[in-house]
Formats: C-alpha cells, structure tokens, sequence
C-alpha cells in the first residue's frame, strides 16, 4: 500500500480545493456586488475589473508603505524626496499590477519597483559628471575598512554600539557606495534571502554576495569609527 | 580541531574568510553541514565568537536605526493618485 499516483491525484484536488477556499476567504469584499465580482474572478487577473484591481491592491500592496518608506529614505536621504519616490512607485506597480503574479512575493516585486524607479530618477538627475568617482572612494574605503576588520572594533566598542544614537547608524549607511548600502539593507532590515535581493537588484547572486560581504565590512569600519568619535571607545590601548 | 581553527584565524586572510562564513551563517545562506562547522568553530574560537557577537549587535542596530514610518498623509495621497490611473489591460 505506497502512496502511488492515484493518491497524489487526491491530494492534488484537495489542495486546489483549499487553495480556492482560502483565496475566497481571504477577500473580505467591499461591498456585495464587488465580493461575487472577486469571487468569480479571483484567479484570473486578465479579467479583473478595475475596482476589483485597485481594491486589491489597496489591500495588499499599501501594507508596504512604511518598509518603502525606510527604503527610500536610504536612497534619498530626505524625507521629501522619499516620499515621491514611493508614490511614485506606488503610481507605477499599480499600473503593472496585473502582471504581478498572484501568490508570489509582492514585497519584494514592489522593492523592485522601488528600486528601478529609484535609479532612474537618480540616473537622470546625475546625468552629468560623477561616475568614475565611486570606484576610488570604494578603494580607499576598502584598504581603511580592512584594518578595522580584525581588531578595529573590540568588546568596548561593541558595547559602545549598543548605545550610539540612530543617527549614527543612518550616516554611517548612508557613507558606504549605494550599490553595497542597498545590499545590506535589504538583507539586514528586510531579511530578504540572496535570491531575493538578485531578483530586487537584477544583479546575479554571486554579485549580492560580494556586496553584502564589501558592504558589511566598511559598515563595520566606519561604526568603529562613529563609536570611537562618540568617545565610548575606553580601554583597549589603541586610542589617543 | 578547535584549536587548531583558531590558529587558521591568526591571519587577516583567514579571519576575514571566516568573517564572511559567519555574514552567511547570520543570512541562512549555508547547508547544515556548514552550518555545523561555523557553530563548532564559534565555540573553538573566542576570535570568531566575538566576531559573531558583533556581527549580532550591528545588525540588530541597522534594523532598529532604520525602521520609520511613512507621514500618514503618504498612504492617502498614493490612493489619490492610483484613482486617477486606467489601467488598460482588460483587453483580449
């Protein structure tokens, strides 16, 4: 008696059954007319009305606000820009809405959004000089970042972190290269897996490693450095 | 074997290799054998295990620094501006 393919079969309907029971459940409906409207056409996104659509995706997608809010505030640094950016992208995931895929991650497909209308913005904005500039500073910022990897920050400093300000942590972010900075904020904040953060950055996986591990490590650097500013660094020898 | 892991640390190669196998450990990114062999060298290795501890502690502070909350009239203007939207994919 091994669970052959008839059984699967069985196990197959059920699970599309209950797929469909909670798919229906999880609608709570606006009003009657609209409710049967889901009902009937919850799964397929093609034939969606409008304000089937847009109910939808104020239900779903609008959750996010706040997490795209701290997002942006990372790329932007002011609240003002942050904010068009998210509406923004918000304006933008509503209008490709229907190409989302019902049921896959929509976090991290709105993060993605986010992300290109981010870059396009920003790449628009500087469309002049700056770009041979990242690279110098990467190294420089690199070769400093290396000293501190070993025995930059110690148990007095670590303890120090615990208590450094908010705003301390923002800058020091906000000083790393914007490609590591996104990496690890995605992975840090988020919690996003490496297939996830490839898929936000459409970059290859192997490429979101080394940003994270570069990334970590100027971090890393430059808190010791805002610790040792703050003046907590006590004991260890190495200051003065 | 601890021991002798922890002389693998000795140098700044060594130490950021396992310094990038502990970013992995905190990201879920290792199978379960490696995962094993980080937590026996976390235990081997005071060095890594300071290292893991401050690993910890940064990521704990990057999450609380940079977690914000959007103005409330945000969410009220992007329902504004989405009402505007026609989206026109109902065809075929």
């Amino acid at each position: 008696m091994r669970p052959e393919s008839p059984v699967r079969n069985v196990w197959g309907v059920v699970v599309v059954l209950l797929t469909m029971t909670v798919a229906t459940l999880a609608r709570p409906g606006e009003d009657q007319a609209q409710h049967v409207d889901s009902l009937l056409m919850s799964v397929d996104v093609n034939e969606e009305t409008e304000a089937a659509r847009r109910a939808r995706f104020e239900r779903e997608a609008l959750q996010y606000v706040d997490q795209l809010y701290s997002a942006a505030m990372r790329m932007t640094r002011n609240p003002q820009d942050a904010e068009d950016l998210v509406q923004e992208a918000y304006t933008k995931a509503y209008s490709a809405f229907h190409q989302y895929k019902p049921g896959t991650n929509l976090k991290a497909w709105l993060y993605r959004i986010l992300t290109n209308t981010y870059i396009n913005i920003y790449r628009k904005k500087q469309r002049q000089p700056q770009q041979a500039n990242t690279d110098t500073v990467e190294d420089w910022q690199m070769a400093q970042a290396a000293e501190h990897t070993s025995s930059g920050l110690r148990s007095a400093e670590a303890e120090a972190l615990d208590h450094l300000p908010d705003s301390d942590v923002k800058n020091a972010l906000q000083e790393i290269p914007e490609e590591f900075r996104l990496a690890v904020y995605f992975s840090d904040v988020e919690g996003f897996a490496y297939k996830e953060i490839a898929e936000i950055l459409n970059i290859p996986i192997g490429t979101v490693m080394s940003r994270l591990h570069r990334g970590r490590k100027l971090l890393r650097g430059l808190l010791a450095d805002y610790a040792r500013d703050r003046g907590f660094n006590r004991g260890e020898g190495s200051e003065k | 074997m601890g021991t002798e892991n922890c002389k693998e640390c000795e140098t700044t190669a060594e130490a950021a290799a396992r310094l990038e196998r502990i970013y992995e450990y905190l990201d879920g990114a290792l199978s379960r054998s490696d995962i094993n062999e980080v937590q026996e060298h976390l235990n081997d290795c005071p060095e890594c295990a300071s290292d893991y501890d401050l690993e910890c502690l940064i990521r704990t502070a990057v999450k609380r620094s940079c977690t914000e909350q959007a103005p409330e009239t945000l969410k009220l203007t992007i329902i504004e501006r989405i009402s505007e939207i026609k989206v026109e994919a109902n065809h075929n």
